[in-house]
């Protein structure tokens, strides 16, 4: 990770960040990589439940000591207002009006509760941008319905269509909307509201629906059934049009770790070169394997030849060879893969290590995406808990040390 | 019409299936986005699935649904004519956004179609480039398809079944993955360009991109050095996991700490409906009041947690299996326990919320199949912008739809040439 302290594209950018958990923090933390200062309202009336998840640093505990937590919100301020108590509302207004971007994933009723709605923002800040990140949008019949990652997978046709055909549908490990997509479709429209606003002066409101947001990046499966009737079942790890398609067991390594190679062959010329380099083997030189067709048709045949054919292989020295002679080919990378083995990936410097006052020397994701000339970069660890409160207070919403106090020991700056 | 947020941006669009998204992105918030296809067309058009089942290049669903609101144009960069056209069309545009392999990539910057070139003479340009590993690095050369890119970046092992082999999440997630990141990468320079009246290079992994999906794996391995492993649908705790139901199946996660109501509201549920058994028995309600799923140990099973637990689960699972999906997902949520139905193509185009909100965009998409265009139903946008709304102003393009308007009226190509560059397969 090569850090740099030039400038970013959202230099002078002020985030009043409301949000919480994943899809929310992550969007404010892709603005912060590219130069928002991104202020993240935390209560302990409301502890952001990643703050108390895992993994944490072993020997440790607290609120600052989770990695879930602490890498979506590396390079924010944390600031302390307890939404609950009274006169809390007037701090959050008066942060608003002195910030460009209003960004939450409070569901509906939350925020309407704390007197957030987008007309009240505009009374305070008339050019605000706020974007909203409601489970099911901001109105219609299920308005209300909660949820998060691991149900938006089911809810918006992922883990029906993912898995094997002849198993139940058990989803993709993890809470995968909330990671890439949800936040990513959300910066992608602040940003496009930013521009907006430079040209005209007018800000706007965002609503991103997540089921919208997610159910969007499925859109061949569900015009299927839209335009044709066809409601598609899952298929494995089979392409349409693509075979040998697959993931295929390789040798365990020495410590008895499952390994796996995926290899995906696009036309026939790569399946010649899939068979030179497997000259011997069951498959290389049998015709019925010759053509695109004739591999779909025998494809149950064909991948139980190919993993026959990986099973005596180290799967990552098997992906460069294919590579090598052109043959889409990839190790399944695990977590030790990604973090200690992969070269290019360390080359790159994708991984930043960042030195955190409580849980040391610690990865963080790097940005999503490489600029060039004004590249993204995270300039500090993820604060502790409430860390930047009297700072906010004083600096940016410009009470008094005595305010401070007052606000403080009456509970709303806490 | 209401203005678009991108209106006045024009972006040329040189990418395959693996890059559609970003330009679908952007076209959406009013860009003007022009493919420019080789003189054959796109090579991904004939993607399935297919309008009424009918495999083609003019009758790809999914052609139509990441190509509509762009506009077509053939240049052929491999003739000196087709490059020069292009030139002409670079210095009218705002973006590029290409997905080309490595060895595409030094092919034509050889030929002269090299992105420091362009953005050496046209100092505000930004040239997006959408990449499996990026453009620099030991893999940058590698072959990538969306299968390569999540087995790599570290997904692929998460997901599937703890006895099979780890699996792809449908839907091409790397290229979706890859096409968000390199729209957000393009907005940004955007804004910087426009600001400073400098462009710069984007540059997309899908790799990196889809990295960050891992969730806490890498993490985890960064604290504890252990890897994560593939859960499937092991339920640790009962009300959490994967239930059948009388037509399908639900994904239940009720018990989580602050996340909606708690396992006593799903025992009332079952009281209400008489199928409580003996759950409603004061030792289950201290069982699970007492319970707390953080102190789950890591790899534990439900069997660990004991005959009441167990007990739980077997009620559970019957409460659920005599019901329809839908049935358990709305009267679940309307109590407020996070309930998702796994729903199918089927279930969501019908889904009555999406319908009240008016989510799906409908138009008639041209064919060339006979005189009948398609009666279109897409998805719509992922977001809703007050001001600025998202809108379909035309169907995906046919090959070089825009020839003649884009090389004529537009780049001043005059028409008599634009006749002789046709003729000689140039565009």
């Amino acid at each position: 990770m090569t850090s740099s302290n030039g400038t970013r594209p959202l230099d002078g950018i002020r985030v009043a960040d409301f949000s919480w958990f994943g899809a929310g923090p992550i969007a404010g933390r892709t603005l912060a990589d590219f130069g928002a200062e991104v202020i993240r309202i935390e209560s302990e009336a409301r502890v952001d439940g990643l703050r108390l998840g895992q993994p944490q640093k072993p020997g440790k505990s607290g609120y600052n000591v989770c990695a879930y937590f602490n890498n979506f919100n590396a390079d924010k301020r944390s600031f302390l207002l307890n939404m609950s108590a009274e006169g809390s509302r007037d701090v959050a207004l008066r942060l608003i009006e002195r910030s460009d971007i209003f960004l939450s994933n409070l569901t509906p009723r939350i925020f309407e509760r704390w007197g957030l709605t987008y007309e009240e923002l505009c009374e305070v800040k008339p050019d605000i941008i706020a974007a909203y990140q409601p489970m099911q949008g901001l109105w219609g019949p299920h308005r209300d319905f909660l949820g998060f990652g691991a149900v938006l997978t089911p809810t918006t046709g992922i883990s029906h269509l993912s898995g094997d055909p002849e198993r139940r549908p058990v989803g993709v490990g993890t809470n995968y909307p909330d990671y890439a997509i949800n936040p990513g479709h959300t910066v992608i429209a602040i940003l496009a509201a930013l521009r907006h606003r430079r040209r005209t002066g007018q800000g706007q409101r965002i609503e991103l629906a997540q089921i919208e947001s997610v159910a969007a990046t499925m859109g061949p499966a569900l015009m299927d059934y839209t335009v044709n009737g066809v409601n598609q079942d899952r298929k494995g790890n089979q392409s349409s049009w693509m075979s040998p398609h697959g993931i295929y067991r390789s040798a365990d390594d020495p410590s008895g770790r499952e390994r796996w190679i995926a290899i995906a062959v696009r036309d026939d010329a790569e399946w010649e070169s899939l068979c030179a380099v497997a000259e011997g083997s069951s498959f290389a030189s049998h015709d019925r394997f010759a053509t695109l067709l004739g591999r779909r048709r025998h494809e149950d045949e064909l991948n139980q030849a190919i993993s026959a054919w990986t099973a005596s292989f180290d799967a990552a020295s098997l992906a460069i060879h294919l590579q090598s002679v052109g043959v889409p080919a990839a190790l399944v990378q695990d977590a030790e893969d990604m973090c200690e083995h992969d070269d290019h990936l360390a080359e790159r410097g994708f991984y930043a290590y960042l030195d955190h006052p409580e849980t040391g020397i610690s990865l963080y994701d790097g940005p999503i995406v490489k600029l060039h000339g004004t590249p993204g970069y995270l300039a500090s660890p993820a604060p502790l808990f409430g860390e930047d409160t009297f700072e906010v207070a004083t600096d940016v919403l410009g009470y008094t040390a005595e305010e401070v106090a007052e606000l403080t020991a009456s509970g709303v700056l806490g | 019409m209401a203005p678009g947020a991108l209106d006045g941006v024009l972006i040329l669009d040189l990418t395959s299936e693996m890059g559609w998204y970003c330009g679908k992105l952007l076209a959406d918030l009013g860009a003007d986005v022009i493919k420019v296809e080789p003189v054959g067309g796109d090579p991904s058009r004939g993607r399935a699935p297919y309008w009424n089942g009918t495999p083609g290049r003019e009758t790809s669903l999914r052609f139509w649904y990441f190509n509509a609101n762009k506009r077509s144009v053939t240049a052929d960069l491999g003739q000196y004519d087709g490059r020069w056209l292009f030139g002409e069309l670079v210095k009218t545009a705002d973006i590029v956004v290409e997905s080309w392999t490595a060895a595409e990539r030094a092919e034509l910057a050889e030929h002269g179609v090299d992105p420091e070139a362009y953005m050496d003479a046209q100092p505000a340009l930004v040239w997006v480039s959408i990449t499996g590993f990026g453009l620099d690095g030991p893999r940058a050369g590698w072959q990538v398809t969306d299968l390569i890119a999540q087995a790599a970046s570290g997904i692929a092992t998460l997901a599937g079944y703890p006895d099979g082999s780890p699996m792809r999440i449908a839907g091409n997630q790397a290229y979706i993955v890859g096409g968000i990141s390199a729209a957000q990468g393009a907005l940004l320079a955007l804004l910087q360009a426009e600001t400073t009246g400098e462009g710069q290079r984007v540059e997309t992994s899908m790799q990196e991109a889809l990295s960050i999906c891992q969730e806490t794996a890498h993490l985890q391995w960064d604290f504890q050095h252990t890897s994560r492993e593939r859960m499937g649908e092991q339920h640790r705790m009962p009300g959490i996991g994967t239930y059948q139901t009388q037509d399908g199946y639900i994904y239940s996660a009720v018990g989580i700490p602050g996340f909606g109501a708690p396992w006593s509201e799903l025992i009332r549920w079952m009281d209400d409906e008489g199928r409580a058994e003996e759950l409603t028995e004061p030792e289950y309600a201290e069982t699970f009041a007492s319970f707390n799923m953080r102190d789950l140990a890591l790899g534990s099973t439900l069997d660990d947690l004991g005959p009441v637990m167990s007990r739980a689960q077997e009620v559970l699972t019957a409460f659920y299996a005599s019901k329809a999906s839908l049935e358990v997902y709305e009267q679940g949520q309307a109590r407020r326990l996070l309930i998702g139905m796994v729903a199918s193509p089927a279930d969501i185009g019908d889904d009555e919320h999406l319908n009240t909100r008016e989510w799906w965009l409908e138009f008639d998409q041209p064919t060339r199949l006979g005189s009948d265009d398609a009666q279109v139903r897409m998805p719509g946008p992922p977001y809703r912008l007050s001001d600025t709304p998202t809108s379909i102003r035309r169907p995906a393009p046919q090959i070089g739809e825009h020839n003649q308007e884009v090389w004529v009226d537009e780049v001043g190509i005059p028409a008599e040439d634009l006749i002789a560059f046709a003729g000689e397969g140039a565009i």
